[in-house]
C-alpha cells in the first residue's frame, strides 16, 4: 500500500514541477510582465513582480485544485476579473506578436499606415468577441 | 599624434542636461589623458523640439558613432579612433527628475495585481482546461481500486510540486535569490529593452532623419 503512495507522491511532484516549468516559461517567454514593466517605467520592481506571478500561480493552483470557498463577493470577482483580463489580454497580444500576424500582413497587403486601426480593431473584435461568448454562454 | 582613442558608447542613456557632453554618454580611454579631459566636455548635441511639461522622455535622438568622430575631429583632426562599443546610440532627454512616490507606488501595484491575478487566472485555466482534478481521480482509481474522494496525495504532491517548481523557475523566494544567477523576467527585461532600442536606431535610420536634423 505505502508502496503506491510513494509513487503516487512522486508522480504528483514531478506533474507539478513540470507544469510550473512549462506554464511559467510561456508566462514569462511572451513577455507580458517584461511589457507592463516596460509601460510603466517600473523595470526595478521587477522582484516583486515576480513574487506576484509566484504567488498567483501558486495560490490559484490551490484554488482550482481544493476549489476552497473565499468569501470576497462581487468586489473580489470584479477585482480579479478586471486584473486578469488585462494579463490575458495582454497574453493574447503577445501570442499574436510572437507568430508575426501583423508584419506579415501589413507587408502582403503593402500597407503603409493603419496600422493603430489593426490595433483597435483587435481590441474592440476581442472585447466583442469575449462579451458574445459569456452573454450567450458557449 | 600617433595616440589611439579608445571610444565606447552606451546603447542607450537618459540624460537630465539639455545640452550633452561627449563624457556624459560615453566612455574614452587614451594613453594622453589630457585628450579626454579635453574630448570630455565637447558638446555632442543639445535638445530643442522638447516636449512641454515633465516627461520621463522628452526628446530623443539617435546617434551614429560618426557623429561622435566627427565631433572628436573638430578638435583632434589627426587623432586614430577605435570604437569599442555600439556603432549607433539613443540619449534620451527627461525633463522629469523624480517621479511622484504616491504615482509610483499606485503602479507598482497595479501590475503587482495584475501579475498575481493573471499568473492565478492563467493556471486556473491550465488546470480546467487539462481537467487536472478529473485525471488524478482516474489516476488514483488506477493505482488504488479505490474511488478518489478529491483530496488524495495526488493533489497535495501535485500542488507542493507546483509551487517548489516555481520557486525554482524564478530562482529566488521574496527579495532571496536562491542561486546567484539572474532571474527569467530579468534576462527577459533586457531582451525586451534591447529589442526597443535596437528598433528605435532602425527606425530612425530607415527615415534618415539623425543625419539631418543637427
Amino acid at each position: 500500500m505505502w508502496m503506491k503512495e510513494i509513487l503516487m507522491a512522486l508522480i504528483g511532484l514531478s506533474c507539478g514541477f513540470a507544469v510550473a516549468g512549462g506554464i511559467f516559461a510561456l508566462l514569462i517567454a511572451l513577455g507580458v510582465v517584461s511589457d507592463f514593466a516596460d509601460r510603466t517605467h517600473t523595470a526595478k520592481h521587477i522582484f516583486l513582480y515576480e513574487d506576484a506571478v509566484a504567488a498567483g500561480g501558486i495560490i490559484g493552483n490551490l484554488l482550482s485544485v481544493y476549489q476552497f470557498v473565499l468569501p470576497l463577493g462581487n468586489v473580489g470577482a470584479g477585482m480579479f476579473g478586471i486584473f486578469s483580463g488585462i494579463f490575458v489580454g495582454g497574453w493574447a497580444m503577445a501570442l499574436t506578436e510572437i507568430v508575426n500576424i501583423v508584419p506579415i500582413f501589413t507587408r502582403r497587403l503593402e500597407m503603409r499606415r493603419g496600422l493603430e486601426l489593426i490595433i483597435v480593431s483587435m481590441s474592440v473584435g476581442r472585447t466583442i468577441g469575449s462579451l458574445m461568448y459569456y452573454y450567450y454562454r458557449w | 599624434m600617433s595616440d589611439i582613442l579608445y571610444v565606447k558608447f552606451e546603447k542607450n542613456t537618459r540624460t537630465y542636461n539639455q545640452t550633452i557632453t561627449l563624457g556624459e554618454v560615453g566612455e574614452m580611454q587614451c594613453a594622453d589623458s589630457a585628450i579626454v579631459n579635453r574630448l570630455k566636455t565637447e558638446k555632442l548635441h543639445t535638445f530643442h523640439h522638447i516636449k512641454k511639461g515633465s516627461h520621463i522622455c522628452a526628446a530623443r535622438k539617435v546617434f551614429s558613432i560618426l557623429d561622435v568622430v566627427e565631433k572628436i575631429h573638430e578638435v583632434f583632426p589627426t587623432l586614430e579612433i577605435q570604437n569599442m562599443g555600439e556603432q549607433d546610440f539613443i540619449v534620451e532627454y527627461s525633463t522629469k527628475q523624480q517621479e511622484n512616490p504616491v504615482v509610483c507606488f499606485l503602479k507598482v501595484a497595479i501590475v503587482c495585481l495584475i501579475c498575481f491575478f493573471g499568473s492565478a487566472f492563467s493556471i486556473m485555466a491550465f488546470n480546467n482546461d487539462v481537467s487536472t482534478v478529473d485525471l488524478f481521480g482516474q489516476f488514483y482509481k488506477l493505482l488504488t481500486g479505490m474511488e478518489s474522494d478529491g483530496f488524495t496525495i495526488l493533489e497535495l504532491t501535485y500542488s507542493l510540486g507546483l509551487s517548489v517548481g516555481i520557486v525554482a523557475f524564478f530562482n529566488h523566494i521574496g527579495g532571496r535569490r536562491l542561486i546567484k544567477d539572474p532571474t527569467p523576467i530579468e534576462v527577459e527585461m533586457r531582451l525586451y529593452e534591447d529589442d526597443i532600442n535596437t528598433t528605435l536606431i532602425n527606425t530612425s535610420s530607415r527615415n534618415g532623419s539623425h543625419k539631418k536634423e543637427s
